[in-house]
């Protein structure tokens, strides 16, 4: 199988084409820079997301938790025990990997439906803010950390922040890629269809879903411990539900799940709307709420399905 | 002691009210439904702006958790109904999305609509003694309200034809509608129903404390526990559990302080889902 045809690597190429010149489309003024950083960050977290969900249907309702674990993981090694920045954002990311492979494990193993696993992952979820708001000697509680000086010095540079972002991007869309093309993107179609025929025609289930999370989380970890160092300050609720798992979901859904360009053409309208949005204040989450029932009810599909039946072209 | 188990067990009808509800709309309709405590925060959204108007108390709570029990059958006749259209898991992940994304749209209104609108019920008289235990008579209230919809609950179940053909569809939608039984209009009443017990959760809770508009989640994820460690199927089971959890509750905040005790709650509810999916007490019916 050709995972790496010429035609495989065009949308890839435009992709990081258009996303390297959007600074200069909307301007490189911070504000247009930290937007257009967050959107990297929410479409990378979709691309993660995708692969659990999307690819081996397991609704992981945890990608803010697995990112603050990492996040707050690696800033408190670095405050703490002085690590190198680069070793601890390694280690979260090790850290939200494994976290993720756990919970698939158990999950797997238990046999434990879609719901349940999302009811699992949701616990998981509100276990991690309280253990955040508990652990107040580490954590700060609500108040947060301040980030500046504990990282890789993200949050300063402001377009080479949105460079870097965009490398992990295109890095997990590179991996995303490798990943569907190949041997594990045949198991994960044949156990999202039937996981109990898949297991008779020799596919090894629990290991391609721990596979799948593994990656994901590890994707999300990644992403997190940046995202830390970026954003200048953590607190629990720049990892809640409401500001990551329900963004993640709606980007995911609007571009279109099981698609490479989903996420990103997801996150972007996300990116978007959320923008139009804004005045708004409070309302914007009653605007979160009407547009994932919206969505899933009349949009199912997502953009990208779309585009590729209206305008036939074979979209990725 | 004996004051903090006393609390735990008000406490613990309190979170049985909650619980039910979640229980019974998915033992009938299989649908999670994650906007329930958004229901009860209706209630008292609703309850809060009638007293503000003018009502007596007691009718601004009744009509309150009533217009939970409406927003409920709203919910059921509209947003559920393409959930309906499905079986099974599919229906089950649908209607997950679906009430999750109905409990954002209801907090982000409230929370911008009536930011501090808050529902508070003060009893006239602070503590009554009982066999030498001084007791609230907010928890006296709020106990007796619980039961009360408890015994209602369990004879309309029991004797009622309704309650019946629920127990019914409860066993098995498809043999249950062969039978001639209305599927569809039985689990609206039952929507209904457990929206109406959500605000009467809600109403009681007003006696010891504010209810605003932000406590949707938490009431969403209380009920969530209590079903999950009853056993999502199992009304006594998640009863029982409610009592349970809330002694677990009363006698850990009190020992351990609350987020400790928070922690407790949702590890039970992981482990009861991992260990006993079928729920822990859920052999109890």
């Amino acid at each position: 199988m050709a995972r790496w045809s010429a035609g495989g690597l065009v949308p890839l190429a435009a992709t990081g084409a258009v996303l390297a010149a959007l600074p200069w489309v909307v301007g490189t003024g911070i504000y247009s820079l930290r937007i257009t950083t967050l959107m990297l960050i929410q479409i990378t977290y979709a691309v993660a997301f995708n692969i659990v969900f999307g690819h081996t249907k397991q609704l992981f309702l945890c990608v803010g938790a697995l990112a603050g674990s990492s996040a707050y993981l690696s800033v408190i090694l670095v405050r703490d025990l002085r690590l190198a920045p680069a070793v601890a954002i390694g280690l979260g990311t090790l850290a939200a990997g494994a976290l993720g492979a756990l919970l698939s494990y158990v999950a797997a193993r238990r046999g434990l439906g879609v719901i349940f696993v999302g009811i699992v992952t949701l616990v998981v979820s509100l276990i991690f803010q309280n253990l955040l708001l508990g652990l107040r000697r580490y954590t700060n509680g609500e108040t947060g950390i301040v980030t500046q000086g504990l990282g890789v010095g993200l949050a300063g540079a402001a377009t080479a922040g949105y460079y870097v972002f965009l490398a992990v991007l295109l890095a997990a869309l590179c991996l995303y890629r490798w990943l569907i093309a190949g041997r594990p993107g045949l198991a994960f179609g044949a156990l999202s269809e039937d996981e109990l025929t898949a297991e008779l025609a020799g596919i090894d289930v629990t290991r391609y879903k721990v596979l799948a999370a593994a990656i994901g989380a590890g994707l999300i970890g990644l992403t997190g411990a940046l995202f830390a160092d970026f954003n200048g300050f953590i607190s629990p609720s720049v990892f809640s539900l409401a500001h990551v798992d329900i963004v993640v979901l709606i980007a995911l859904l609007l571009g279109g799940v099981r698609t490479l360009l989903g996420p990103v053409v997801g996150g972007a309208a996300f990116a978007l709307i959320d923008e139009l949005v804004r005045p708004f204040g409070q309302a914007t989450v009653l605007a979160y709420g009407v547009l994932l029932i919206v969505l899933f009810l009349a949009f199912r599909q997502g953009l990208v399905p779309t585009l590729r039946r209206k305008v036939r072209v074979p979209l990725p | 002691m004996i004051a903090v188990v006393l609390d735990g067990l008000v406490q613990g009808m309190q979170l049985a009210l909650l619980g039910v509800g979640i229980t019974m709309v998915y033992g009938l309709g299989g649908v999670l439904n994650l906007a329930h405590g958004q229901l009860a925060v209706i209630a008292a959204v609703a309850a809060a702006l009638l007293l503000e108007a003018g009502l007596a108390p007691a009718a601004a709570a009744a009509l309150g958790a009533l217009g939970a029990g409406a927003a409920g059958v709203l919910a059921d006749r509209t947003l559920l109904l393409p959930a309906y259209r499905r079986r099974g898991e599919e229906r089950l992940l649908l209607a997950l999305i679906l009430t999750l994304g109905l409990a954002f749209a209801v907090d982000g209104f409230l929370a911008y609509r009536y930011p501090s609108v808050a529902l508070t019920l003060r009893l006239a008289t602070g503590a009554v003694v009982i066999a030498g235990i001084p007791v609230r008579t907010a928890s006296l209230a709020a106990s007796a309200m619980a039961l009360g919809a408890f015994g209602a609950l369990a004879l309309f179940l029991r004797y009622t034809l309704v309650g019946k053909a629920v127990r019914s569809i409860i066993q098995n939608e498809t043999g249950a509608s062969l039978c001639g039984i209305d599927v569809a209009r039985t689990r609206t009443l039952i929507v209904g129903l457990s929206g109406l017990l959500a605000g009467l959760a809600a109403v009681a809770q007003a006696f010891f404390s504010n209810v605003g508009p932000e406590m949707g989640p938490e009431f969403t994820v209380l009920a969530l526990i209590v079903a999950v460690v009853g056993g999502v199927r199992s009304l006594s089971g998640t009863v029982a559990a409610g009592l349970l959890l809330g002694l677990v509750n009363a006698v850990s905040s009190y020992y351990v302080g609350t987020y400790l005790t928070w922690i407790l709650l949702l590890l039970a509810a992981l482990l009861t889902l991992l260990v006993r999916p079928e729920g822990l007490l859920a052999s109890w019916t």
